[in-house]
């Protein structure tokens, strides 16, 4: 256990102590009027700290006769969780020379049924070195964000997956060695830049990317050519298949942009429902797209469309199978009181059954209206995610004000539909309210 | 006698040389001397940003800028808490937003508004004048030059302006921004004269309100505004994580 598992180990009463302070005593609102400004209170100081620290409610309308709910294995699941989360978020920097140190930890404490579930994560903890504007090396744990797409990023190689309804939360990163390079031209090529990536997999290192005792490699080679963002990714290495892809990104008008990736995947292992509900392994080349536009009006209400094709996914069929497995498991259980099948479904799940947009074919549509009705820092949002080949769906309408100086507070309902069988109808949650309020400091 | 001749002539003279620069001076060249007037050509600065509601309440953001040349800019907001590490870079037309937690660079429009308020993209990353508008046509009122400007091309956020400048000084006194239909979108006015050093004298604030926001208002306030060389690179999206690397 490291020492801030340790400090932070029984935080339950102590984190929402703190939270409530926190919450009741600041007062975000700024009242100077007097225009004055004192460029020195803002002088860099070689030690920046900062983060947020969050309270979160949820009001969740379980699928209690969903599959998802019955690889839980749960007796008695019941149909609505209250849960309470409070989170603390700590990033900041020192900087000596040409050395700076990052990092950015996390730790939460939620209740629900009864209990506390605690969780502290490092995310990024990495050292970088900088020779010149040119050139940089780091060293260290760091969270990796390619791809031009919004919701999915199929030239994601090293990212984690992120969660498209929150595609802006801090991710965990990977522990890596990097180097950067950067030139800008005049002409048609205006910028270069070229990033690779030391990504090593040991039974203690990165585990949870790949096959262990694999040292593995990625490269991005961005260019801005002709006012147009284009990134070419490389991912090779034992812990997972070779892979690359390309993105790209650019204004058609001002307040019209087009973005896209490509993801080519040549010797793709994936693991397959067979006779009985046992899996086998198989290998074939696939193709992975992402098709995007973003949009503003006028009266400020931007909408963000894509197409998504998840060649690494699964077809309706297979899942229509695994389904079915489950179900079957679920009335094997209820009838006599035996797992297996729900065993040999749950080991399939992990093996990538249950992974989030495991389907083929997705479309994603956020419309946010930026201040309307003259209400500063007001946003109503709309997300909705659907799945072209079942027709199931999820729809996450939102407000969002951030008018108190240092303060978000959003509200969000989340509905979940679709028959039985489709991903959607199969979730956990049927429905869930959302209240989420952040102070940050 | 000879004494009133040389002065008639001399008078004579003087007024000839005015009249000459005031017909020389083309409604272009203005423009341009008010860009050199108003900030070097390749600069550090700091602004505050302040929005004021209706009702008085206000919110503040601090930003440390760099621009380069005609055509490149990044800003970087390190103040409130909200909002530090966020920054926005120009290069042209092309315009992105970097987002820590989000760890990548977005293409923004210079009609959005990073901060909320009055103030869009364009106005928190303006680069020259002239870089972006064409003086089409010029009045003289007075001890002031009313130009028609018209911008560009279209992905410059104003149609046309209509910017008055102090003849002595050559410094812009009032902006009026307009949507190609012919709509008031805001004006801008500056004031408080300051001199911020290596024969920089220029205005230190910025006011703005607009029709479509009543009874809001936009300021900026000007700070340590000095001349810096930057290195190309500063101005690329894979910097734009780095850019508080640059603050001295």
């Amino acid at each position: 256990m490291t020492l801030l598992q340790r400090l932070l180990r029984g935080w339950s009463l102590d984190v929402w102590m703190a939270t409530l302070m926190i919450l009741l005593t600041c007062s975000g609102v700024s009242a100077d009027d007097e225009f004055s400004f004192d460029v020195e209170e803002f002088e860099k100081k070689a030690l920046q700290a900062g983060g947020y620290v969050e309270a979160k409610w949820e009001h969740i309308n379980r699928n209690e006769q969903g599959a998802i709910s019955w690889l839980g294995l749960d007796d008695d699941p019941g149909n609505t969780l209250d849960r309470l989360g409070a989170l603390l978020q700590l990033n900041g920097s020192y900087t000596r020379e040409k050395l700076s140190l990052y990092w950015l930890l996390q730790g939460s404490e939620t209740w629900q049924d009864d209990e506390w579930l605690d969780t502290v994560d490092a995310f990024e903890a990495y050292v970088t070195f900088k020779s010149s504007a040119n050139g940089s090396g780091s060293l260290g744990k760091k969270s990796y964000k390619w791809g031009k797409g919004y919701a999915w990023n199929p030239v994601g190689f090293i990212n984690r997956s992120k969660d498209p309804n929150n595609p802006d939360e801090a991710l965990e990163g990977y522990i890596t060695a990097e180097t950067e390079f950067i030139k800008s031209f005049s002409g048609n090529l205006q910028n270069l830049a070229l990033t690779t990536v030391l990504l090593p997999v040991t039974e203690d290192v990165n585990d949870d990317f790949g096959q262990a005792n694999n040292m593995n490699l990625a490269a991005r080679l961005y260019l801005l050519y002709l006012d147009t963002d284009l990134d070419f990714i490389l991912y090779t290495g034992n812990a997972r298949s070779t892979r690359f892809g390309f993105d790209v990104s650019r204004n058609i008008t001002p307040s019209f942009e087009v973005h896209g990736e490509y993801a080519f995947f040549p010797n793709f292992e994936k693991v397959y429902l067979g006779e009985e509900g046992n899996s086998y392994r198989e290998k074939d080349s696939e193709h992975s797209l992402l098709l995007g536009i973003r949009h503003l009006t006028e009266f400020n209400l931007t909408s963000i469309l894509e197409y998504y094709h998840n060649g690494t996914g699964y077809s309706d069929d297979e899942l229509e199978e695994f389904y079915s497995l489950v179900s079957q498991g679920a009335i094997q259980y209820a009838q006599s009181g035996q797992d297996t099948l729900l065993q040999k479904a749950q080991k399939l799940g992990q093996q990538g059954y249950t992974k989030p947009y495991l389907g083929r074919d997705y479309l994603y549509a956020r419309f946010s209206l930026k201040e309307p009705w003259d209400i500063l820092y007001f946003t109503p949002a709309l997300t909705t995610i659907y799945n072209l080949n079942d027709q199931s769906y999820s729809i996450t309408p939102e407000i969002l004000y951030t008018g108190l100086t240092n303060w978000e507070i959003r509200l969000r309902f989340s509905l979940l539909q679709g028959r039985s069988s489709t991903e959607y109808g199969e979730k956990l949650n049927q429905n869930k309210v959302e209240l989420r309020v952040r102070y940050f400091f | 006698m000879k004494r009133i001749q040389i002065l008639l002539m001399s008078t004579a003279y003087f007024l000839l040389v005015y009249a000459g620069i005031a017909v020389a001076m083309e409604p272009n060249e203005i423009l341009q001397q008010v860009d050199a007037r108003m900030q070097p050509r390749s600069y550090e600065m700091y602004r505050k940003l302040i929005n004021v509601e209706p009702d008085g309440t206000s919110k503040e953001f601090v930003l440390y800028t760099v621009k380069k040349g005609q055509d490149k800019m990044v800003a970087l907001f390190i103040s409130p808490a909200s909002e530090k590490g966020r920054a926005t870079l120009r290069l042209g037309e092309n315009m992105w937003l970097y987002i820590p937690n989000v760890g990548k660079p977005l293409r923004i429009t210079s009609l959005q508004s990073v901060v909320g308020g009055v103030f869009n993209n364009s106005d928190i990353l303006r680069l020259d004048f002239s870089a972006e508008y064409d003086a089409l046509g010029m009045n003289e009122e007075g001890e002031q030059y009313v130009l028609e400007l018209k911008a560009k091309n279209g992905s410059v956020a104003y149609d046309h302006l209509k910017m008055t400048v102090d003849a002595k000084s050559l410094l812009p006194l009032d902006i009026e921004c307009y949507a190609a239909s012919g709509m008031l979108i805001k004006t801008l006015h500056y004031s408080k004269i300051k001199d911020f050093g290596n024969g920089m004298v220029r205005p230190s604030m910025l006011e703005t309100d607009s029709p479509l926001y009543k009874g809001y208002k936009s300021v900026m306030l000007f700070a340590k505004m000095q001349e810096r060389e930057l290195a190309d690179e500063v101005f690329t999206l894979n910097y734009m994580s780095k850019v508080d690397e640059l603050r001295q």
